[in-house]
């Protein structure tokens, strides 16, 4: 498991063994979460391209927050399948999860506010041995040396975000759109494969969100990060997003190329409600966000 | 006594061998409370079962000292790995419960320890306790208090010794302490301690490491059981009742969540407190005076939360309990 202290790690990519189904990264089929007699997520099925940045969008309700949760084993889902890289990680534990390098961030954001900003990306990095109680007493010395290692990365990561300065701040003294940069950084810190991310827009202001875009567009290309996330914002999935995947009701109802999906009848109607009348006023398939407007 | 209606009596207030017993005694709780501070201050798993960890690790080591013929040194060790497993034990099934649950699970399994050693005569002795267990510590106090007198303390009270060796333990439980939370896994425990899931989904196995944090509150819990059960001479389940935890708990709390040296610092002004208080001459029955004790105790613990409420050397930042 651990690799060569002070080597660079290769790019995500280039360790990637490509899956079983050539270049599927994540693979989610028949998955199904029941809440009592409710279905949640009711036999949702698609695939993530490795290298790809994906978008999942859907009404409120259709289920993309709780299938990110069966997803990445918060939830344990009822039926279904769900392969990473080609191996089975349906009902598995999230931290098991997490370190095969396929990391999430949560909608609402979970900087730990009570630890400096650099213990928070620090406690990302992978194969520390100090992590283990035996480590830090027997053998201190690869601990501390790790640890060096791992702040300049934290601190070169946080300076590509902007946080740099803020390093030594408690998290808690960030600002909001701060600490969604700071839990997609620490997310990184863990050299990831595929990152989820749920709403990573919401809630910050435009500049910082271009910034984010930014940044996901760079990972992608520069360290082949693989992209899914959560969005409300249309313009956003369709300036963005190389594919998008449609909920509704629990379902996958499309899937495809951006202009493909915005043009189908499908989508439309479920944003629309298909039986039209009272659910018109809460959705529009061109923003939804309209809903968290004051009207 | 005095014909002043309130008055301290100095004499026993200059008593050293009666503030040596005090500073014991606060040494033995400042140890069990390091214990509840590295379960509640770093990793936020509230752990009510203290008291427990040392009734199993006190009852552990005198019974393998006078049943099983141990040495007192080989019996130690044995009694910590006893009260880890029994610890684990408890909490493999209760830590994955919500955190309100973990608390009653603890409390009742100290009950449950202390209930068994109140029962079970033939092991434990019952009412009746155990004795006979300290004949090593004997010698080797006897040897402690030829090296004071030779140092010049001509006639060194006969706790000075334990004293002694209790606070080296604690101080070096201190600088462990320290140590190991300020390293990375400490950095883990932090962050299971504010969020779980987080923790989790950064791969961290948030689970083992409460177990881990769990089996560190019991093997310090095991240790102040023993010095519990040296200052006694005697063991008896009534030295091992929730109290002991709520009183380390009261330590926790006025020390500081998150801080190590709180904790020593707290223990002593709590027991400074408790025991100082005996001798303020009221015109009041013992009895009452006993509760009065507890009642200034109290009040000083709430004056602290009303205007520090993270303790004395708590930090602020830091506070992520009770939300």
């Amino acid at each position: 498991m651990a690799t060569e202290a002070g080597e660079p790690r290769p790019p995500a990519a280039a360790a990637a063994a490509p899956g079983r189904n050539g270049s599927q990264i994540l693979e989610v089929e028949g998955v199904v979460q029941r809440f009592g007699g409710i279905r949640a997520v009711d036999g949702a099925s698609f695939d993530v391209e490795q290298g790809t940045i994906t978008a999942l969008i859907g009404p409120n309700g259709a289920g993309k927050t709780t299938l990110f949760n069966v997803v990445t084993g918060f939830y344990k889902g009822n039926r279904g399948r769900v392969s990473f890289d080609g191996a089975s990680i349906f009902r598995r534990s999230p931290h098991a999860i997490a370190r095969l390098g396929m990391v999430r961030t949560f909608q609402i954001t979970k900087s730990l506010a009570a630890m400096p900003v650099i213990d928070n990306m620090m406690l990302a990095a992978p194969d520390q041995p100090g992590e283990r109680l035996v480590n830090v007493i027997f053998r201190p010395a690869s601990s501390k040396r790790r640890e060096r290692e791992v702040r300049e990365e934290a601190i070169e990561l946080l300076d590509t975000f902007n946080l740099a300065k803020l390093a030594d701040e408690y998290a808690g003294t960030l600002s909001g759109g701060q600490r969604k940069l700071l839990e997609l950084a620490r997310a990184l810190m863990t050299r990831p494969r595929l990152l989820l991310l749920d709403e990573p827009m919401a809630g910050i202001n435009p500049t910082l969100g271009r910034r984010l875009l930014d940044h996901m567009q760079r990972l992608r290309s520069e360290e082949g990060v693989t992209f899914l996330f959560i969005e409300h914002d249309m313009e956003v999935v369709m300036n963005h997003s190389d594919r998008v995947i449609v909920m509704a009701e629990g379902r996958v109802i499309a899937d495809g190329a951006p202009a493909e999906v915005s043009s189908d009848q499908r989508v439309i109607d479920a944003y629309l409600g298909s039986g039209g009348g009272e659910e018109q006023r809460s959705a529009d398939a061109r923003d939804p966000t309209d809903a968290e407007r004051p009207r | 006594m005095s014909s002043l209606p309130l008055a301290i009596n100095f004499e026993v207030l200059t008593d050293l061998d009666f503030w040596v017993a005090v500073a014991t005694i606060a040494g033995i709780y400042a140890m069990f409370s390091l214990g509840l501070q590295i379960n509640v201050g770093f990793t936020g798993i509230v752990n009510f079962g203290q008291a427990g960890f040392a009734a199993l690790g006190a009852y552990a080591m005198a019974i393998l000292v006078l049943e099983a013929g141990f040495s007192f040194w080989l019996a130690m060790p044995c009694a910590i790995v006893i009260t880890i497993l029994f610890g684990l034990l408890i909490g493999l099934p209760s830590l994955r419960l919500r955190a309100d649950y973990f608390a009653i699970a603890t409390i009742a399994s100290a009950e449950a320890v202390r209930l068994f050693a109140q029962n079970a005569d033939s092991l434990t002795g019952g009412n009746q306790g155990l004795r006979n267990f300290d004949d090593t510590w004997f010698e080797i106090s006897e040897s402690i208090e030829s090296v004071l007198q030779s140092l010049g303390w001509s006639d060194p009270s006969s706790f000075a010794p334990l004293m002694i060796v209790v606070w080296v333990a604690v101080v070096l439980a201190m600088v462990g302490l320290t140590y190991i939370t300020k390293s990375p896994w400490g950095r883990v425990l932090r962050a299971i301690r504010e969020d779980e899931d987080a923790a989790s989904a950064l791969g961290k196995n948030a689970l083992s490491y409460k177990l881990q944090s769990l089996s560190v509150a019991a093997t310090l819990g095991a240790i102040s059981g023993f010095f519990l059960a040296l200052y006694f001479a005697f063991l008896n389940p009534q030295e091992f009742r929730p109290l002991i935890t709520f009183l380390g708990y009261g330590v926790l709390i006025l020390g500081g969540l998150a801080s190590y040296y709180g904790i020593a610092l707290g223990a002593i002004i709590i027991w400074t407190l408790l025991e100082g208080t005996r001798f303020i001459d009221l015109p009041l029955s013992e009895a009452q005076i006993a509760a009065l004790r507890f009642i200034i105790v109290g009040v000083g613990l709430i004056l602290l939360m009303a205007f520090r409420p993270q303790g004395m050397l708590g930090k602020k930042e830091e506070m992520v309990l009770g939300d």
